[in-house]
């Protein structure tokens, strides 16, 4: 079975950040993600996810590495300043590369 | 002794005797935890609640009655953000965004403080206006917007998007979210219903309603009490603002309600709405409009300082104050 090589995208932020994050997946091409909510600790101490001001969402997406590297780039530039953010990305092999 | 004697029958109330519970739990790091669906449930029920209430309240009075003190509750709404913002930043020497965001949660509401006050003028037989939920929903937008438009006109650095794309966004929330737009929506649904639309849903939205804010508060116990830490981080000044301008507020609220010809009750609930600070609409829109304003500082004042100080010694702080102007 053949599978191409592809980038999977993480971002854990607060729950506020998910809209604006969602409209840069689109800009950047991005086909579809999935996003859940989390609970955790970091720099700004604990997120206990009991109402949403205290939330946290990650949210995945797999898209080819050009893309991915736009992503990140934007956002760090627009987004980290403003909300309370991670992102990486790792490698990953799809069965359907036009899917993505 | 007069004063002490509304505060004990305040503090011994379910609702507040949970909250105490909640703060408790969380102190302690007890595994109590209500999980976010069932907060937003809860918040969906008292709103609702609260707000087909008013509507039918509002269709019984007429809206003659109605319309002047609920106009001057907006414009008190909107004044609360622009006399606190410079005290903020003289005083407090907060930077603009943090400035602008903290006034606009103190002139915007708390609708679970506003639903304890009708709780306890309840408790003690006193009357009042049963359309004052009218006045809860106007005032919880204007101030936000107030803010919003005050931060952005006075925070230089430019970081985000533009002047009329946050004023947008703080007025979709403003607007739409999930608070106000619940609120207002009940409210007209009541208004058009009446009392033989209340006769079918009193069953469910009243005869329950005691025990879901006792169990809500019980939350907000766990959820204020989770930001106790905080408050270390915000310090002294803030710790003195988040009780003594909702003390003034409550007084300029009293002094309206009696202007626009608000019953003792009535008055006492406009004061306590004006005293209350936002802790769910207003954190919403200031997070997506003036994100570089620090959020610990707005949440832990309204959330930790305010809304425990109210719910428990300012609603009967509030009603002495009335009875002292009504006298």
């Amino acid at each position: 079975m053949a599978t191409y090589p592809m980038k999977l995208v993480t971002i854990v932020c607060e729950a506020y950040a998910l809209d604006p994050v969602k409209s840069l997946l689109r800009e950047v091409g991005a086909h579809g993600w999935t996003h859940f909510p989390v609970e955790g600790a970091g720099e700004g101490g604990e997120r206990t996810g009991d109402i949403k001001e205290f939330a946290n969402v990650q949210i995945e997406v797999v898209i080819n590495p050009d893309a991915a590297d736009t992503l990140l780039s934007r956002l760090e530039k627009e987004l980290f300043s403003l909300y309370c953010m991670i992102a990486f990305e790792s490698n990953v092999r799809v069965i359907r590369s036009g899917k993505f | 002794m007069e004063m002490f004697d509304a505060i004990q029958a305040n503090l011994l109330s379910p609702a507040v005797l949970f909250f105490a519970l909640g703060l408790i739990a969380a102190i302690a790091k007890s595994d109590l935890k209500f999980p976010e669906p069932l907060y937003v449930g809860l918040t969906i029920y008292l709103l609702v609640a609260i707000g087909f209430k008013g509507g039918v309240a509002i269709a019984e009075a007429g809206i003659a009655k109605v319309w002047l003190p609920a106009i001057a509750a907006m414009l008190l709404g909107a004044i609360i953000p622009l006399w606190t913002y410079p005290v903020l930043r003289v005083g407090g020497k907060f930077p603009a965004a943090d400035a602008a965001a903290i006034a606009a949660h103190y002139g915007s509401v708390s609708a679970v403080t506003f639903i304890a006050a009708t709780n306890y003028l309840k408790a003690i037989d006193l009357p009042f206006e049963n359309y004052a939920s009218a006045f809860l929903a106007v005032m919880e937008s204007p101030a936000i917007l107030v803010g919003v438009v005050i931060g952005k006109l006075a925070g230089k650095k430019a970081v985000d998007t533009s002047f009329i794309a946050s004023i947008k966004s703080a007025t979709h929330e403003a607007i739409f979210g999930r608070s106000i737009f619940l609120l207002v929506g009940s409210l007209i649904a009541g208004w058009l219903c009446g009392e033989p639309g209340m006769k079918k849903v009193e069953a469910f939205f009243v005869a329950p309603f005691q025990g879901v804010l006792a169990l809500f508060l019980l939350d907000m116990g766990v959820v204020a009490g989770r930001r106790v830490g905080d408050l270390k981080k915000v310090g002294a000044f803030l710790l003195g603002f988040g009780i003594l301008v909702p003390l003034i507020n409550g007084t300029l609220g009293v002094l309206l309600g009696k202007l626009t010809g608000l019953s003792l009750g009535g008055a006492t609930l406009l004061g306590v709405l004006s005293a209350s600070a936002s802790y769910i609409a207003a954190p919403a829109a200031i997070r997506i409009s003036l994100p570089d304003a620090n959020p610990t500082l707005y949440l832990t004042s309204a959330l930790a300082i305010t809304f425990p100080f109210n719910i428990t010694l300012g609603i009967p702080i509030y009603l002495e104050i009335a009875r002292l102007i009504y006298r």
